[in-house]
């Protein structure tokens, strides 16, 4: 990207980290998820401990042209508390896997969120006046003696410091045995699917005591589990339509319409095996961990260890397009294995839907370029990708403090697979895996992306001239 | 290791288990691929059993591992490595080998159409109404394509059959032999021969289905199958007989897990005095119970003794 004297070449800058500043991390500030709500005004994260922190993006400023509005801190609250499954002698996480909002109706904001096995939705209002002048109660509180007040008056409404108050409103409980991974939102507005690893239920959100089952894969021999369901989403536009993927590398296209238990697929899409990098860990590096539809919801793009992939709906046998991630890491796969980063679940986002090509020239009216045409997800040593699917060109660049100055374009990373190292580059052997990041997402529609590392979340911006 | 920042030095050795994958047709480099196989194996083994989390262990991590063990075993099998352990005097010499080509036919027809349970199962079709997921919790529903499959009367599912016996009447032996008190035998899940034989204790506990049936009260019990389900297939994994200790413990929570509606008495007291508090470490997740550490255990180290000759062969 940078450099390229392109036209359409974003330049991303540092703009703001949240999060504490010390080296040590404590387990429960952990980042879990990261999501922009549809208006990208307001940006929610999740945590290992169970909180809900949303941040909320500054309005414009019209003299400050030269940057967007900032993130500051809106509302925090505790989402999900730690439980214990006395049956199991099991501790049931808080952390947060997932959060959804919901399309704004009035002006409070809704949004969902999951640990591994209750849903509930929030709703955050903003309070910014209240009444003054009661009757029977003093400004603080205290109740007056009525035999006191010899006059009436009506209370009025004053203004206040904004409040801004998180409340459940539905807690959707009991209805999964295994863990949470997904929950995605109808395009209809009123129903959800939840997806754990056997089963995916479809909830309405206003009944938190019923939800339909629509797929189960768990066989009736628990011996005979060889698959796993890892994510799962609707159908941005055809309500009836949701799709689910898997631990070996497949993805079902599922149709409502077509029976109550979506069991038999619609679509199968998978990519036969190449035998040239065949190993002890195809299997496991075929899981895809996270699936997400296009916009247009023509495509699906899927992130499994090593890659990402673009399909197309109408294409089952292989994707349209492939990006290597990290091809490096193949030939580290047995130690990856031993340390457990093979089963870190990466996440991938598509770019915001508008305003993407803000400079193509006039003379490419026709040829319109693909809206969703960059594609980011997290690699480890707190590298994350980008690649642009009209230019083939991909660019790496690292989320760390010392990017710190506002407006600096970020610099790109190498990482030197083999042989001779070049200057600035990074040597495989020198990355660090702990520092991963799984979690990224992009603002809806300005060039904003939020990246999270283990315990802090970085915006980046592109530069506006 | 991989670690934080530092560099590793070009290890021939390691060289030779990285590296790229070495097919097994390789003439010189049979051995590193063998020695590669070999390691993946024991690390896969490590981590389905160290593992000892406060909370439930991820299945689709459970699940990847567990698909790694068995191709590896399928390709010791192939290449005739394979040896039998598990004899018990009232079975054939083999039971291992026996039970592994039983189960065979549900693995590999499963691993052509992975997600089609009902298929396999049952041929009528489930999707008249929608399913309240509430319904799944009780177990009985999911497990009702097995009813129409098995029929009214008859006895769990073939693959899982075999495996069980070898082990029961492993178990049935031990229990003659020991004088405790286990009141809760194994259930119903068990062949019917076995129930009228041993178990006069659960009468009314003779549903149709066969492993399904066990899930009575307590579907939150079968929850745990995710646990149980990794460690009765591995046991058929432990060929290896220089894998003493963990050997001895997968056999130990073999016993342990075939009897998943015991009372907590009935299930402990088959749990071998060594290395208990481990064993009683790592099975918490598994178990129904809370496990407390100090349980007595009713077998002493002479029936121990007795436990591992039977078991071995020897």
């Amino acid at each position: 990207f940078a450099g390229a004297g392109g036209g359409n070449d974003i330049q991303w800058c540092f703009s703001q980290v949240k999060g504490a500043v010390d080296d040590d991390v404590a387990e429960a500030d952990i980042i879990s998820t990261v999501e922009f709500n549809h208006s990208g005004e307001l940006l929610a994260t999740g945590d290992k401990g169970g909180r809900v922190v949303i941040f909320q993006q500054e309005q414009e400023n019209k003299t400050q042209s030269h940057s967007r509005g900032e993130y500051n801190v809106y509302s925090t609250f505790q989402s999900h508390e730690p439980e214990f499954d006395y049956l199991k002698s099991l501790e049931i996480e808080e952390k947060i896997n997932k959060i959804r909002w919901l399309p704004q109706k009035n002006a409070a904001q809704f949004l969902l969120s999951t640990n591994d096995k209750t849903i509930k939705l929030w709703k955050i209002s903003e309070r910014d006046k209240r009444p003054e002048g009661y009757n029977l109660k003093e400004e603080d509180g205290r109740y007056r003696d009525p035999t006191t007040v010899t006059t009436l008056r009506v209370p009025v409404f004053r203004p206040m410091d904004l409040m801004v108050e998180a409340s459940p409103r539905r807690i959707f409980a009991n209805a999964h045995t295994y863990h949470i991974n997904s929950i995605s939102i109808n395009s209809d507005y009123e129903t959800y699917l939840s997806a754990d690893d056997l089963r995916i239920n479809l909830w309405h959100l206003e009944i938190t005591d019923r939800s339909f089952n629509i797929v189960d894969i768990k066989p009736a021999n628990m011996e005979e589990l060889t698959e796993v369901i890892t994510a799962a989403e609707f159908h941005p536009n055809s309500c009836n339509t949701f799709v689910y993927s898997s631990s070996k590398g497949t993805i079902r296209l599922c149709d409502m319409r077509a029976s109550a238990l979506c069991d038999r697929h619609s679509k199968l899409f998978e990519e036969p095996e190449d035998p040239s990098n065949r190993s002890f860990f195809s299997e496991i590096i075929s899981s895809i961990s996270d699936v997400k539809f296009s916009h247009s919801g023509r495509y699906m793009m899927t992130r499994d260890y090593l890659s990402v992939k673009i399909w197309d709906l109408n294409m089952e046998n292989r994707p349209v397009e492939t990006y290597q991630v990290h091809e490096y890491l193949r030939s580290k796969l047995c130690s990856l294995y031993e340390n457990d980063c093979i089963f870190d679940k990466f996440e991938c986002c598509w770019n915001g839907s508008d305003r993407q090509q803000r400079r193509f020239s006039t003379e490419l009216f026709f040829f319109l370029p693909r809206l969703c045409s960059i594609v980011m997800t997290g690699s480890y040593n707190n590298f994350f990708r980008m690649f642009d699917r009209n230019t083939k060109r991909d660019i790496t660049l690292e989320a760390s403090r010392e990017n710190n100055k506002p407006r600096t374009v970020l610099k790109p990373r190498k990482v030197c697979a083999s042989g001779k190292r070049k200057k600035d580059e990074i040597s495989v052997d020198s990355l660090d895996f702990n520092k991963k990041i799984l979690h990224t997402a992009w603002h809806p529609k300005e060039n904003i992306i939020a990246v999270a590392t283990t315990n802090n979340l970085y915006i980046f911006q592109d530069k506006m001239n | 290791m991989l670690g934080k920042g530092g560099k590793r030095k070009f290890d021939e050795h390691e060289d030779g288990l990285e590296g790229k994958v070495v097919s097994p047709t390789d003439g010189p480099s049979k051995v590193s691929y063998t020695l590669q196989r070999q390691t993946i194996f024991n690390i896969s083994l490590m981590k389905l059993y160290n593992h000892r989390p406060l909370t439930e262990p991820s299945l689709q991590k459970t699940v990847l591992i567990n698909n790694m063990l068995r191709r590896i075993q399928e390709e010791l099998k192939q290449e005739g490595s394979l040896r039998p352990v598990f004899v018990t005097a009232s079975q054939p010499a083999d039971p291992l080998g026996d039970n592994f080509r039983e189960a065979q036919p549900a693995f590999s027809h499963l691993a052509s159409q992975p997600l089609l349970p009902a298929d396999f199962i049952s041929t009528t079709p489930l999707e008249s109404c929608l399913t309240p997921a509430s319904l799944l919790e009780d177990d009985t529903f999911c497990t009702s394509p097995t009813v129409q499959h098995d029929g009214p009367t008859k006895p769990p599912p073939p693959a899982l059959q075999p495996v069980k016996d070898s082990f029961s009447s492993a178990l049935d032996e031990i229990e003659e032999l020991c004088p405790a008190p286990t009141s809760a035998e194994a259930v119903a899940a068990e062949t019917a021969a076995d129930d009228s034989k041993e178990h006069p204790s659960e009468p009314g506990v003779q549903k149709p289905e066969g492993l399904p049936d066990s899930r009575t009260a307590d579907s939150k019990l079968m929850d745990s199958l995710p646990g149980n389900f990794e460690i009765t297939t591995s046991t058929g994994f432990l060929t290896d007989l220089t894998l003493d200790d963990i050997l001895f413990a997968d056999i130990d929570t073999s016993m342990y897990d075939f009897d998943p509606c015991t009372s907590a008495t009935g299930a402990a007291s088959k749990m071998a005095p060594v290395s208990a508090d481990e064993l009683l470490k790592t099975l918490a997740p598994y178990s129904s119970q809370p496990v407390t550490p100090n349980q007595p255990f009713k077998m002493d180290l002479t029936e121990l003794d007795h436990i591992m000759e039977v078991l071995v062969g020897s």
